[in-house]
């Protein structure tokens, strides 16, 4: 049997366990009329039953599917002519494309040897038993716990209670996840970057204050000038997210006051996911925007004031980063504001105060931590921003305060130095690992900081 | 209504989930990563393939010539690459990579060569350079103006200063970062030949002239703009004083909004790139893994594609698309190489 | 407002010299004034953001809307039986098909340099074209047929006026002879702009005139799908989870920081994750949506899930102890109470995401799909290529004619991207309420 369709069967049985389930209940308990000698709702117990029926048949189903390809392989490999077997693995790997790519019809490289042929044949034969085997034993899971669960069914069994513990269990994998990607992310960073550390002095990147990557591609080469200082780079990406906010953040926030309180429900429903395209235009488009139109345009501004503009400016970067990311501000405060009761808005207007006066001392700090989520996201995704600033602010390494000069971000660094031409294991391509890891640790406290912050602030009201 | 969303997204999952699980698929198709450089000349050529050859048309990754030895060098078998593109010569310690990962027979093949050329906006004049005149631009430290033999750091701050035949206009040029090949030839090409002018500069010891040589200067005159190509051209178009570096298939397509600046009296056109006239060009490459030749269905057929004449030759479609063909003798060598699978021996 | 303001009863701290209604009433037109001042703000930063909007999308459409159309020519073909043999109908020569038609248009042209220049004015796809005709319709051969045939992108460039005919000759990429056909071809009623079909129905190809975005799109869709499925229960649970079940402790704080900084961590460092992890360790296919997916999923959880906790706090604390109170399990209080009212919430963390994973194009880099690919994938595993890459490529190009179909692309990207918040803003509206 096909995997999908033996899928969603597991899952009409798990249905059907449901349905079952509820039914036993209201059996056992006597009758609708007298459901309140059971201990939970008759839903409850149809719940547990289909959790007993399709989760156990589901490991199942997912181990074998796992498994499987490796334990055919193995089984055909152990049946291929002598001198096959000999082969290295990666050989063999190649091989074995071949008879995959025949199993599956495929276009295959070349003549097709007997051997291979035949091998062809096997594995097409096994993965026949295979699929059938796996039917017959993930349905009589299901059906076997359906039946268990379906026996003890009485009004004493506590079904909501185990229900919602599965639930939870569920809940704390998922959040589990974040902290998995937290270590895979720096797992996969780490081991190069220590391989850079090996080369390069770790205080003299953390505190250094030249960034030149100058250094020879090729080997025949002698290497001009290599100096891997982060500073520049990070001070760089403060510069300009801090501009980028400096836009999104009164502009965001004022359409979200606007929108939420001010506004007819009709112009909010068509304005704000208007405002919400702005989040998902794709960077390239901003890149060019940033790039050819208002760089230039700050250029000859600052042309006739008299200020020296370069053609690549952190200001127009960070203008058009601003730009992008005022729905992360306006959207989510929006809905943030929104939500605030009614009931506060009542007590401040029966005090007197105008609604501007409501706004800015009642709803605004009652709707802070959301807020504060809302411009933590938007400062996340300014710095990792990575298209605009490459496109408009270009790659040099410039230490200065300067938003008229160009500079350049960690993100940028990461995907130039990653998709360059250079050989990749050396300083060069690792540098964008330790930088990778330096960003992670710098927002890593930022962070810490910022909760504190906020748990420090934060208000509850009723 | 509501249900049915909640079935349908159900349905994508399992869909999703069971073909997550059974992911371990054969491969009949070519898998091609590496240079940026290289992509829009294998592209073209890949197209032609599948388009005629009845196989299925490669998938051609862009990753950077350093990526993608990284992948090609990892192994042997269907989930590591077939063929890896380069815009320079592989090194010996990637080569030694590959070895070690069992990847034993690499062919290299050379498909033609890139001219790099200096462009400005055709509002102003053309520049007449000459290869000393790009390293006393450009460089980090150059010889004292004053004559004394010594290196300061880059005075200039128009290219009068550098050479009194030159207009009087500020020194912006945008490139490429150091992480590109194009930089490297740039620097290995003109640059080089550039400090080579001053007798002092070239009886420095070897490490020194190449570090003089090869270090662009940072103080902004340079600009270093990312490898988006067509972005630089746009941005000369908005700033007439400024000049770009790039490869010469965007001056070919932009002919009429760009003009080649002139190095050492040769103006970049085809003809004078492909006779060896124009100074500033570099090979590319792309590297076979002699041992999925055979295995993956249609390698073979892809290096006759790409070695043919019809392809890489004089008028072949590769030269419609800028690329700079090799001269008859070259071609020949490398076509006879590719098809009988040689493989690269590096000391 | 005003008027409960001066019907107010007079505070019991008010100055016994001066009623409260005159203090009132003095300050009365200067708040009156920040008022306004208040509003207008909030207007102009609405009007702002609209203006930026505007001024994208008209910066796109007059960049792109010429891509929509394409330049076709008109040649007769003769099927000759000589050339289509029995067996070899897949590799006749096509191409020579092509060429001796055009050459029948333009008899007088001679020298290979010439006939060269000539056949370029029909792109190489005209011979596929007929390739495919033929194995079609095998009873046609020896018989001629009429095709419309597109253009080569030069020509395209040309009729829609993207490349100008006032320049020297050497500036332009099509020569005055090459100028005086296409002129001749047009008295002729040989060329015509036609809607292009092309663009909507193939894959990639590196000759614009015969590039698509199908497969892109399909590619983004499959990759979407895996993002979307993911990503919302996932991001759901674990904000209920930290929101309301989980214990306020340490262990809770690391994962909220945890999740805070996620959201920071440049996509790209997520893709080098996914080589790691996806490709290296779990062995699934390089270039693949699904893996796409899962890469794309781990960006926008920290998204999802800081809005969806916004959303959550923002449920007044009356409803979950009203909820409590009447009896109602902490499980059965958040299904049944608080995440009713918390999903428009949610729901603008999830468009706000999804639209961030659309328009993505770092992480894909490290698992392979920033990548050439003409044929259009069928399924989650097959190798594809997704919106926004097939844009980055295509600014990429040094082709002129690839600018208008960069813009193009955009455009269609756009609209997925509307099409797809739509339905979220429709779930959102009904749910959302004020209380």
């Amino acid at each position: 049997m096909n995997p999908t369709l033996l899928l969603m069967l597991l899952l009409g049985l798990s249905a059907a366990g449901y349905y079952f389930g509820r039914r036993r209940a209201f059996a056992v308990a006597g009758g609708p009329k007298k459901l309140s000698s059971l201990h939970s709702r008759p839903t409850y117990y149809g719940a547990l039953t289909a959790l007993w029926c399709g989760l156990p048949a589901l490991f199942i189903f997912a181990g074998w599917l796992i498994l499987e390809p490796n334990i055919i392989t193995h089984l055909v490999v152990e049946q291929l002519p002598e001198e096959f077997q000999q082969l290295s693995e990666n050989q063999l790997n190649l091989l074995l494309n071949d008879v995959r790519n025949l199993v599956h019809g495929n276009i295959v490289s070349g003549e097709i040897s007997d051997a291979i042929r035949s091998a062809a044949d096997r594995y097409r034969h096994l993965q026949a038993v295979s699929n059938v085997s796996l039917s017959v034993v993930a349905i009589s899971v299901g059906v076997l716990g359906m039946v268990f669960l379906g026996s003890r069914i009485a009004p004493g069994l506590r079904a909501r209670n185990q229900v919602e513990r599965i639930i939870q269990y569920l809940l704390i994998l998922c959040s589990s996840i974040a902290i998995l990607t937290t270590i895979g992310i720096v797992l996969s960073v780490l081991y190069e970057a220590l391989r850079f550390f090996k080369a390069i002095p770790f205080f003299g990147f953390l505190f250094g204050l030249e960034w030149s990557p100058q250094m020879a591609i090729r080997a025949d080469q002698v290497g001009s000038s290599g100096a891997f200082g982060a500073v520049p780079v990070l001070t760089g990406t403060i510069m300009i997210s801090a501009i980028a906010m400096c836009v999104s953040v009164p502009i965001g926030l004022m359409s979200a006051i606007y929108l939420s309180e001010y506004a007819s429900s009709q112009f909010r429903a068509f304005a704000k996911p208007l405002m919400e395209i702005l989040a998902g235009v794709p960077t390239v488009v901003y890149g060019f925007f940033a790039a050819l139109t208002v760089a230039p345009f700050i250029r000859n501004l600052g042309g006739i004031f008299g200020f020296d503009v370069s053609s690549e400016s952190a200001l127009a970067a960070g203008l058009v980063m601003g730009i992008m990311i005022i729905p992360f501000v306006s959207s989510l405060s929006d809905d943030v504001i929104n939500a605030v009761p009614q009931a506060l808005r009542d007590g401040a207007y029966g005090l007197g105060a105008t609604q501007s006066e409501t706004i800015r001392q009642i709803v605004i700090p009652a709707a802070l931590p959301g807020i504060v989520g809302g411009i933590l996201l938007a400062v996340s995704r300014a710095i990792g921003e990575t298209m605009i600033v490459v496109m408009a602010a270009g790659l040099s390494a410039n230490l200065t305060a300067n938003p008229l000069q160009a500079v350049t971000t960690v993100t940028v660094q990461i995907v130039t130095l990653l998709v360059g031409d250079q050989e990749f294991d050396s300083p060069k391509t690792l540098a964008a690992f330790a930088l990778g890891l330096l960003l992670f640790v710098v927002t890593l406290c930022l962070n810490v900081i910022a909760l504190h912050v906020v748990r420090k602030y934060r208000e509850q009201y009723e | 209504m509501k249900k049915l969303v909640v079935i349908g997204i159900a349905l994508i999952a399992l869909v999703g989930f069971t073909s997550a699980l059974q992911a371990q698929s054969a491969r009949d198709y070519i898998s091609i990563v590496g240079s940026s450089t290289v992509y829009p000349f294998a592209t073209v050529v890949a197209e032609q393939f599948g388009k005629t050859s009845g196989f299925k048309t490669p998938t051609i990754e862009s990753t950077g010539s350093g990526g993608g030895l990284k992948l090609f060098c990892a192994g042997v078998g269907v989930e590591h690459p077939d063929i890896t593109n380069a815009s320079r010569r592989i090194k010996k310690s990637e080569f030694d990579t590959c070895q070690q990962n069992g990847v034993k027979d690499i062919i290299e093949v050379k498909i033609g060569y890139d001219g790099i050329v200096m462009a400005n906006s055709k509002k102003s004049a053309p520049m007449k350079l000459t290869r000393k005149d790009i390293f006393m631009a450009l460089a980090k430290d150059v010889p004292d103006p004053s004559g004394a033999e010594k290196l300061v750091p880059n005075p200039y701050k128009t290219w009068k200063d550098v050479n009194p035949d030159l207009p009087d206009k500020k020194i912006v040029v945008l490139g490429p970062p150091p992480t590109s090949g194009t930089r490297d030839a740039f620097v290995e090409l003109a640059m080089e030949g550039g400090a080579k002018k001053f007798d002092y500069v070239k009886n420095l010891d070897k490490k020194m002239f190449k570090a003089t040589a090869h270090t662009i200067r940072e103080d902004g005159a340079y600009v270093e703009a990312g490898e988006n190509d067509n972005l630089i051209v746009q941005k000369l178009e908005k700033d007439p004083d400024a000049l770009g570096i790039f490869g010469f298939s965007f001056l070919d397509q932009n002919a009429d909004k760009i003009q080649g600046s002139f190095v050492d009296g040769v103006a970049p056109t085809f003809d004078a790139i492909a006779a060896g006239d124009y100074p500033v060009s570099r090979p590319l490459y792309f590297y076979v893994k002699g041992a999925h030749v055979g295995s993956i269905p249609g390698i073979d057929a892809y290096l006759k594609e790409f070695t043919a004449e019809k392809a890489w030759g004089e008028d072949g479609y590769l030269s419609d698309k800028g690329l700079i063909p090799m001269p008859d003798e070259e071609r020949k060598k490398f076509a006879s190489d590719a098809r009988s699978l040689n493989p690269l021996m590096l000391q | 407002m005003s008027d409960s303001t001066i019907n107010a009863p007079a505070s019991l701290a008010a100055m016994p010299s001066k009623r409260t209604i005159d203090v009132v009433n003095a300050g009365l037109a200067k708040r009156y004034r920040a008022e306004k001042r208040f509003r207008i703000y909030g207007v102009t930063a609405i009007i702002l953001s609209l203006c930026f909007l505007t001024l994208l999308f008209v910066d796109i459409i007059s960049k792109g809307y010429t891509a929509f159309w394409q330049t076709k020519v008109r040649i007769d073909v003769h099927l000759d039986p000589e050339v289509l043999q029995g067996e070899n109908l897949q590799t006749a020569d096509y191409p020579g098909l092509v060429k001796k038609s055009i050459r029948n248009l333009f008899p007088d042209v001679q020298g290979r340099k010439d006939r060269r220049l000539l056949n370029g004015i029909v792109s190489s796809g005209a011979a596929f074209q007929i390739r495919d005709l033929v194995t079609a319709n095998p009873d046609r051969i020896g018989s001629t047929v009429q095709l419309w045939v597109p253009a080569d992108d030069d020509v395209d460039m040309l009729m829609k006026g993207h490349m100008p005919r006032d320049v020297p000759e050497d500036e332009r990429r099509l020569n005055d002879k090459q100028l005086a056909w296409i002129d001749q071809l047009q008295r002729e009623g040989r060329l015509q702009k036609t809607f292009n079909r092309i663009l909507f129905t193939v894959g990639d190809s590196r000759e614009p005139e015969l590039a698509g975005i199908m497969g892109a799109v399909m590619g983004s869709v499959y990759t979407l799908l895996i993002t979307l499925v993911l990503s919302f229960p996932i991001g759901v649970a674990t904000a209920v989870y930290l929101e309301e079940f989980a214990p306020k402790n340490p262990w809770t704080d690391l994962v909220e920081v945890n999740i805070n900084n996620l959201a920071a961590v440049p996509s790209i460092v997520f893709g080098l994750l996914g080589l790691a992890v996806f490709l290296n360790f779990f062995g699934l296919p390089r270039s693949a949506p699904l893996v796409g997916g899962l890469v794309l999923t781990l960006m926008t959880l920290p998204t999802i899930i800081i809005a969806s906790r916004a959303a959550l706090k923002a449920v007044p604390p009356s409803v979950r102890e009203a909820a409590l109170g009447i009896g109602a399990s902490k499980t059965q209080m958040v299904t049944h109470h608080v995440l009713p009212l918390a999903l428009p919430g949610m729901l603008t963390g999830t468009i706000i995401g999804m639209a961030q994973a659309l328009g993505e194009t770092a992480p894909l880099l490290m698992i392979g799909m920033v990548a050439f690919i003409v044929d259009i994938p069928g399924g989650f595993t097959d190798p594809s290529t997704v919106l926004p890459v097939q844009i980055y490529l295509w600014a990429d190009s040094p082709e002129r004619a690839f600018v208008e179909k960069t813009s193009a692309a955009i455009m269609v990207l756009l609209a997925f991207l509307m099409t797809m918040n739509a339905l979220a803003v429709f779930l959102r509206k009904r749910f959302e309420r004020r209380w």
